[in-house]
């Protein structure tokens, strides 16, 4: 538990220090907080060393009040996970921040170590008042850095701002009637008292509400498109990948602890159907949308998809397989995500285009990127041997088993061509010889490497599979 | 596990042959454009040693020594390289056949631009086709498969026209829908029975009785999955439009590559996956068995339709491929060497005919049949390699394809499906309907007055650059001495009755 605190207290450490600090010139502020990643993800990855070594979940409460009045907070391997994964993401992204040409904003550093911290607090909270405030941090954060683009992009800041405090508000509104229903919000003790009443019904519905707006799940995804292609490339890269996740996992903890089982196996369907539907829904938008960073983002609204659809079909099987697909898919889009951002983000800088036609030639142009464009895809379209690949199997194998599951897999199926036809619609016009556009500046490679590296840690994750499916198999928390 | 491996030779060399062409493939990626020689070098010394290292497995396995790697991949289902009897097969004509295409190419592509590029995805399909063969497992096929489909895309589209472009679009289309139906197919094979490696006979018998329809579906969607690249009608229609890649590019992807890997893909699963009783008590070979034979006629029309060389050639594919499938699906022995044997014996002829339409449109600028008159007078042993490439075709003695139409006409009278003979005698008829009058336009018909279309290479030495002259010549003699020589085991007749032997424990 100390070394999950220390991978939570450290990005925190580095913003207040990059706050505080005496001259400190974006490039220090940037190795502060570099440095606090790095360091951030050595101490998640002890902690979740010792927490698969120990096999059990850990709680701390805070202050040392006992259960009911404490905060608590919670570690199990599944949130020492990503808080590894956070803290990867972060040190990826600003490794991107730092080296590429295309600034992101002076005040990134900050923001984005504030977003850090919040974001671990969630993965290590298990109570939902706890959790409704790091959704707040975690929102004021990430509007703040969509803005990071300059006044140009401050109308999608305010609308996302807007949606945010809404989406909260409508999940403090259902965590009150739990509230007064059951006089405790520990999910723990919820987990235990919960039973099936209107009241509680009525709970779980804004929750889910709130939840699915500010976490983009579809039908409840219009805003992501804007907010996302809107800020600069290393924050897209960060919203995408783990902010969204957020809400997912409060979700899943609301769904698979807190309401009553009987009527998760209700809902489930509803849930999964959504997701197919948004894996369609989403990849055809994005196989439509003229600009190359809009396409990026509703393909996380498609790819969220396969979340939502392992979350609904957790709660009406109830099995482990999809508590691991779940997880998978999380970690592997995030990946894939943050690659396929930064490498938009330097293609379109380089090519002095947000057009997708702008691409017309860019093997040639910007081979770098555009690799590392392809290479992330294909994670995304679940190419194997990719980290796509390995959750899509895992979500398949249990939906295959039984016949009468089979049209489960025919969304899966679909959502595949959907996402290879929205990939190799860039990537075959990244081919044309014959009208090359031209780039505006020699590109820079540093940048353009650094857009490959989660996309090769991606397709890395082949070598870790049974060790991933063996560390999430430990069930629920 | 994995370092206890690299101890053991007989674990590393499947390892080391993939290797041989993957990693001058992404040093020839980072060679700049102007170092002809140095691309050149990495080029040919990958070949050599993935031969040497074939030779070696060749005759480890003729000794009976066991060539497996492994690594953990999923659940249940590791990574799994394995040479057998079998996968040598396509491993060794894969070699081969990518010595005489990179030598032809390297002629080739002599002035065009990004060679880096092309020779570079052109090793990674020669690793992607490699690893093809020596998967040791479906997930392990299905790795290489869907590697093979990326390495080749960049390949097909290289002239980065519209009509390239175009035509990419439509290939992948084709292929990555038969890749993700594959995929399903292996998935719901393994949530049935798990996956093992690949043995002669299959493993999937003892789940016939409880999931009947289940293994049903999967081997349908395997098939129609493996059928895209196999160009089993309805689904070859991306071959003939694939044709606007350069010719070493055709060559390759209708020798041994794409349409290769797709058949070599329905012999493993047949053959390895379901085995052959199986697949008979579950009705599914006769379905296959009609397809193929549909595919075969339907492409010998279709090629006789055609004007321009290039796209008879491809029909021809088209048709030729299924005598593989054919074959297998007739699910008896001899069949079973027929189908084998025509994996190679295809693939020598077809680049041979590749290779000779290649020469004539360089050389004298000619796509259509009808600029071939007089063709012999100008460029005599390109219009010789392509006679014996076409007779071979026909089934003309001793040509190596006369071969593999004597084992699948015997064949298909001792598996009882006499209805087949009549099909191949049908095809062999429209083989010689659209062959013959090439040939006979080449030797014996009058040059045109007006001269070639144009007329390139007059400075060489040769009919045409030697570099794409001898490639040619030399897998055309490989089809006559594969024919001559038939009858020992170092011929692949000789090597596939020992493959077949082991399938069918005779």
């Amino acid at each position: 538990m100390n070394d999950a605190l220390l991978s939570l207290v450290t990005p925190l450490v580095a913003a207040l220090i990059v706050l505080t600090g005496p001259a400190m010139t974006p490039r220090r502020a940037s190795v502060v907080v570099l440095l606090g990643s790095a360091f951030s993800l050595a101490a998640a990855l002890l902690a979740l060393q010792t927490v698969t070594a120990s096999g059990a979940t850990q709680t701390l409460n805070l202050g040392g009040w006992e259960d009911g009045l404490a905060i608590r907070l919670r570690l199990s391997p599944l949130s020492a996970l990503l808080l590894a994964f956070t803290a990867l993401i972060h040190l990826l992204a600003g490794l991107y921040a730092r080296f590429s040409r295309f600034a992101s904003g002076d005040d990134f550093w900050v923001l984005s170590a504030f977003l850090h911290t919040a974001l671990a607090a969630l993965w290590l909270s298990a109570d939902l008042f706890n959790l409704y405030i790091t959704l707040e941090l975690i929102g004021l954060a990430a509007v703040a850095m969509v803005a990071l683009s300059g006044p140009k992009a401050y109308q999608a800041a305010a609308d996302y701002l807007l949606l945010s405090l809404a989406a909260s508000m409508i999940y403090l509104l259902g965590v009150v009637f739990l509230y007064s229903e059951y006089h405790t919000l520990d999910v723990m003790q919820l987990a235990s008292v919960s039973a099936d009443s209107a009241r509680t019904r009525l709970a779980l519905a804004l929750i889910t509400a709130g939840l699915m707006l500010k976490g983009a799940l579809w039908p409840l995804h219009l805003w992501l498109p804007a907010a996302h292609a809107g800020a600069p490339a290393a924050v897209s890269a960060l919203l995408s990948a783990v902010v969204v996740k957020g809400p997912l996992f409060i979700l899943w903890l609301v769904w698979t602890e807190v309401a009553p089982a009987d009527l998760a196996r209700e809902v489930g369907p509803m849930v999964a159907t959504a997701g197919m539907i948004a894996l369609v829904a989403g990849g055809w938008a994005a196989m439509r949308s003229p600009y190359i960073k809009v396409l990026v983002a509703y393909s996380t609204v498609a790819q969220l998809g396969y979340a939502l659809m392992a979350l609904g079909l957790l709660m009406s099987w109830q099995i482990p397989q999809m508590h691991i697909a779940l997880w998978l898919f999380v970690i592997a889009h995030g990946l894939a995500k943050a690659s396929l951002f930064m490498a938009a983000g330097e293609m379109q800088g380089t090519l002095g285009t947000r057009r997708l036609t702008g691409l017309r030639g860019a093997t040639q142009t910007v081979p770098i990127a555009m690799f590392a464009f392809a290479v992330a895809g294909g994670s995304l379209i679940g190419l194997p041997p990719s980290g796509g690949f390995l959750a899509k199997w895992v979500l398949l194998e249990p939906i295959l088993s039984q016949p009468q599951n089979w049209p489960w897999a025919f969304g899966i199926l679909l959502g595949t061509l959907v996402s290879a036809a929205y990939i190799f619609r860039v990537v075959v016009l990244a081919f044309d010889r014959a009208t090359i556009n031209p780039p505006d500046t020699r590109p820079h490679l540093m940048g353009h490497w650094l857009a490959l590296l989660p996309a090769l840690i991606v397709w890395g994750m082949a070598l870790l599979g049974e060790q991933l499916i063996g560390l999430l198999a430990g069930g629920g928390v | 596990m994995i370092l206890l491996q690299m101890m053991r030779w007989t674990s590393l060399l499947p390892v080391l042959i993939i290797l041989s062409s993957l990693i001058p493939a992404l040093l020839i990626f980072a060679t700049p454009e102007n170092a002809a020689r140095r691309r050149t070098i990495l080029n040919l010394g990958g070949i050599v040693i993935k031969l040497c290292l074939v030779l070696l497995m060749l005759l480890g396995v003729s000794q009976g020594l066991r060539f497996r790697f492994e690594v953990d991949f999923l659940p249940g289902a590791s990574l799994v390289l394995q040479g057998d009897a079998l996968s040598l097969q396509f491993v060794t004509l894969s070699s081969i056949l990518w010595l005489a295409t990179t030598i032809y190419a390297i002629g080739y592509l002599q002035k065009s631009q990004l060679k880096s590029r092309f020779f570079g995805y052109f090793s990674l399909c020669v690793s992607a086709t490699v690893g093809i063969a020596l998967s040791g497992n479906l997930i392990t096929f299905l790795l290489f498969f869907e590697l093979l489909t990326l390495a080749t895309f960049p390949l097909v589209v290289h002239r980065g026209t519209d009509a390239a472009l175009k035509a990419g679009r439509l290939y992948l289309v084709y292929t990555l829908s038969g890749g993700t139906l594959l995929l399903m197919g292996v998935a719901l094979l393994h949530s049935i029975t798990g996956t093992s490696d690949f043995v002669p006979g299959g493993y999937v018998s003892g789940a016939v009785e409880e999931n009947r329809f289940a293994l049903m579906a999967a081997f349908a969607l395997m098939i129609v999955g493996l059928g895209v690249k196999a160009a089993l009608f309805p689904l070859h229609g991306w071959l003939p439009r694939a044709m606007v890649a350069p010719a070493p590019v055709s060559a390759l992807l209708h020798a041994v590559a794409v349409v290769k890997a797709g058949a070599f893909g329905i012999i493993r699963v047949v053959y390895d996956v379901f085995g052959v009783e199986t697949g008979i008590a579950l009705g599914l070979t006769p379905v296959l068995m009609l397809a193929a034979a549909f595919t075969i006629l339907y492409g010998s029309i279709q090629a006789l339709r055609q004007t321009d060389i290039k796209r008879r050639l491809a029909f021809s594919t088209v048709s030729q491929v299924s005598y593989i499938t054919l074959g297998v699906a007739m699910a008896g022995p001899t069949a079973a060497i027929g189908a084998v044997v025509h994996l190679v014996h295809q693939g020598l002829m077809k680049i041979t005919l590749f290779f000779c339409a290649g020469n004539m449109a360089e050389t004298l600028g000619i796509h259509r049949i009808q600029e071939m008159d007089g063709l012999g007078k100008r460029m005599p042993l390109t219009m010789s390699a392509f006679t014996v490439g076409a007779l071979g075709m026909i089934g003309v003695p001793p040509i190596a394809g006369f071969f593999s139409k004597w084992y699948l006409g015997l064949g298909a009278l001792e598996s009882g499906n006499d209805a087949m003979l009549a099909v191949l005698i049908g095809s062999s008829i429209l083989n010689a309907m659209y062959f013959m009058p090439l040939i006979y336009r080449g030797w014996f018909a009058q040059p045109p007055t007006a001269g070639w279309p144009e007329d390139n290479f007059k400075k060489s030495r040769f009919e045409t650059h030697w570099m794409m002259l001898l490639p040619p010549l030399f897998t055309a003699l490989l089809s006559l001495l594969a024919g001559i020589f038939a009858g020992s085991l170092a011929s692949p007749l000789g090597w596939t009755e020992f493959i077949i032997s082991q399938e069918f424990a005779l």
